[in-house]
């Protein structure tokens, strides 16, 4: 394939992405169920028709290199500087975008007057600083995810979020998933009733470990295993499934108890290889996270747990409890939900009941779906990554600044922050008032 | 057990209940309503009332009305309830409408006796017995629908195992209820759409798996043709009544029995 038909097929996709999900003009329910898809809907992509965002990068390891990979295949954007203080990885970088400006100092980078966006992917503790250098800047940004390393960190990004008039997204891809926006239309929509409870979990067995060059480049390499560097799995990980657990809730937890502990690798890292904590919400729901990297049977995964039935999430899947809804009824109401009108074939000589006694699934997007087995540390295809990073381009030329996401990625960061307070503390953590911004809904 | 089950979606003001084992099949009503707790107490109702209908029309429950009759009518008046006699009463002028092919004993309705004075019920051979089987979902939509209508229900889909169908205005986002017809012996394809406004439909035939199921009664024979017969008229119990007649009847009688019934349309699928 040319690679001006991959650019054409994005294109299409994340148009055909927003208008599946009913954004016809007039501002329909939906679209207020997804705010942050306002500032990037095909009409909008439309109004910048052949101009291109010129976008920079800072950290170009395993993460910068995917998102390169992907801005690539993006009409409406172009690399034009690479910025990484470790001389493999900007050379992997600048082999992909030869004409790019290389730098090794970011901030020396920050001072071109030829950067509208910035894309960071770099370790948890660089994020706060680099991140509040690029707004003053005056340059729209991307961060990788989690917001920060401190509470206190992500409260100054906030802040200063609120007085720039600049673009500030997250990497949180799911906001951008299909199957989950979806799921969670079908969801608040009542498909699985009322929801009394919620399961996160990642599981997987492996060290966690990159190959080291050289015994001093231990910790620049490794810096997730080291907490100057990495809160760990809680913003590594947990931090996705967090904020799908809010969206799911719409609500923020106001507390949180658990326990984590080194257990199986005991090889001199600092963080946790296993996590297990519980989310308090206002109204008595609990949502249980659960990471173990030493035993990969569960996979990744999120259920919703309705008093009708249950959604997985990651999977695109969703059971009933009892009695299912017949096929073509489910049809028949996913369509009225969705403000459709067509034929549906229900017509015909007597049915002969069949009562399940057995959970069957149910698919939330007809045809393949695309499923994160949650085994890469890089990213995978097709999970919302592709359209969130057309959406920040889009959004560096248009400055429109897109709603939620800055508020759910600090969210769901303070929350996985508590909850490694509370490992270390060994008890009950609220959540503090300090941290508390407008936005949150208890 | 009927295996009850409901939802209300918000976005849509739908309210969906279902029963999955009543009269024998499956039962779902999506109504338009526009709170959760008004479709609640609606579909509390309604469950009631096929429950009730259930216990009067189902032959294999002993205590069921129709189970009295037929344990106790040979050659001994039985006194039925006011609301069995009218059905009782219809069901003749329904047979004779259908020139003896709806018959309620699969036999002969004409060697079961009524007699007005006591409201009472004679079979006058042994062997009979009554089997509402063509009638009682179509019955009790025509039921279903009184209550919507008290209730100021105006759109909403009722499906009774597939072959009864109601459609009260229209779908919110159409302006019909559009249904579509699949053939039973082959999985997906659509033999036609129905774009319904206020109407029943009605669809008797014959299914790979259940092709002995409908009785010539002047024959004694099961019909087993591939076809299949819908009909969409006003009244969902016409509309039963007709699928079952029609689905027997000799191509020359159709258009006399149709005579009688104020029937929109009639559609005979050769299979
Ligand atoms: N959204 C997701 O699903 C997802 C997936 C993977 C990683 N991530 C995030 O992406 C970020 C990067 O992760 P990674 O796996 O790519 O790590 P990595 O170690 O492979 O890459 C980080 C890069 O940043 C560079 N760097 C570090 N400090 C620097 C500095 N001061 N100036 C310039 N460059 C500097 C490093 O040299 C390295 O090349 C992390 O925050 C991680 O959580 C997100």
């Amino acid at each position: 394939m040319s690679p001006s038909n991959k650019n054409d097929q994005l294109d299409l996709g994340l148009r055909k992405f927003i208008k599946d999900l009913g954004y016809i003009a007039g501002g329909s329910v939906l679209l207020a169920s997804t705010p942050w898809l306002q500032s990037c809907t095909p009409e909008k992509l439309e109004e910048i028709k052949g101009q291109k965002a010129r976008i920079a990068f800072i950290g170009t390891g395993s993460r910068g290199v995917y998102h390169i990979h992907n801005l690539l295949n993006i009409p409406h954007a172009e690399i034009v500087a690479l910025c990484d203080n470790y001389p493999p990885n900007l050379k992997t970088a600048s082999d992909l975008c030869p004409k790019a400006k290389t730098y090794t100092d970011y901030k020396k980078m920050l001072e071109s007057k030829d950067i509208d966006g910035v894309i960071i992917s770099t370790p948890l503790n660089w994020h706060a600083p680099m991140v509040l250098d690029s707004l003053a800047a005056g340059k729209h940004t991307f961060c990788e995810k989690a917001m920060a390393l401190t509470m206190d960190e992500c409260k100054s990004i906030y802040d200063s979020y609120q007085k720039t008039n600049k673009v500030l997204y997250f990497g949180m891809q799911r906001l951008f998933d299909e199957k989950y926006i979806k799921a969670l239309q079908m969801i608040h929509s009542g498909l699985i009733g009322d929801i009394v409870g919620m399961r996160c979990h990642w599981f997987r067995n492996n060290d966690w470990r990159r190959p080291v060059p050289s015994p001093e480049l231990e910790r620049k390499i490794n810096w997730r295993l080291y907490k100057e560097s990495s809160a760990g799995l809680m913003t590594e990980l947990a931090t996705h499934q967090l904020e799908v657990s809010n969206w799911a809730m719409k609500r923020i937890p106001d507390s949180v108890i658990g326990m984590g502990d080194i257990v199986f690798w005991k090889d001199g890292r600092e963080v946790n290889d296993s996590i297990s904590l519980t989310y308090h919400y206002k109204n008595n729901v609990k949502t249980t996270y659960e990471t173990l990297i030493s035993n990969k049977f569960n996979g990744m995964g999120e259920q919703v747990l309705g008093n009708k039935g249950t959604m997985e999430l990651a999977k695109g899947q969703y059971f009933f409890e009892d009695a299912e809804p017949a096929p073509a009824i489910l049809q028949l109401i996913n369509q009225m939900e969705s403000k459709a009108f067509s034929t549906v074939p229900i017509a015909g000589p007597s049915w002969v009941p069949e009562i399940a006694t057995q959970h069957k699934p149910h698919y939330v997007i007809d045809g393949p779906i695309s499923i994160n087995p949650g085994i890469s540390t890089t990213g995978v295809d097709k999970d919302g990554s592709d359209l969130l990073l057309s959406a920040f381009c889009q959004a560096s030329i248009t400055g429109e600044k897109a709603k939620n996401i800055v508020e759910e990625c600090y969210c769901s960061t303070v929350l996985c922050l508590m909850g490694n307070q509370a490992i270390e503390q060994q008890k009950k953590i609220d959540f503090p008032e300090k941290y508390k911004i407008p936005y949150l809904n208890f | 057990m009927n295996h009850p089950y409901s939802n209300y979606y918000e976005f849509s003001s739908l309210f969906h209940g279902s029963l999955l084992s009543i009269m024998g099949t499956r039962f779902d009503i999506l109504f338009v309503i526009e709170n959760k707790e008004i479709g609640e107490a609606l579909w509390d109702n309604i469950q009631t009332e096929l429950i009730r209908l259930d216990k009067l029309f189902n032959r294999f429950d002993t205590e069921s009305e129709v189970s009295q009759i037929n344990s106790s009518a040979f050659l001994s008046p039985y006194i039925v309830s006011s609301e069995m006699w009218d059905i009782l009463l219809s069901c003749k002028k329904y047979h004779q409408q259908t020139y003896g092919l709806f018959d309620i004993t699969l036999q002969n309705l004409n060697r079961v006796l009524l007699n007005i004075k006591d409201k009472s019920i004679i079979f006058v051979d042994k062997d009979l017995h009554i089997d509402f089987g063509g009638y009682a979902k179509g019955y009790a939509i025509d039921k279903i629908k009184n209550i919507l209508i008290e209730n100021n229900v105006q759109n909403s889909l009722v499906n009774f195992g597939n072959s009864s169908i109601l459609a009260l205005g229209k779908h919110p986002y159409g302006d019909c209820w559009s249904i579509g017809i699949e053939n039973p012996y082959q999985k997906g394809e659509m033999l036609g759409e129905y774009k319904l406004k206020d109407e029943a439909l009605s669809t008797s035939g014959n299914m790979p798996s259940n092709s002995k199921h409908l009785v010539n009664p002047f024959t004694g024979k099961f019909n087993e043709e591939k076809k299949m017969v819908s009909i969409i008229t006003k009244d969902s119990t016409d509309a039963e009544v007709l699928s079952t007649s029609l689905m027997i009847a000799q191509i020359e009688k159709r258009e006399e029995i149709l005579h009688h019934f104020n029937t929109s349309k009639i559609f005979v699928y050769n299979l």
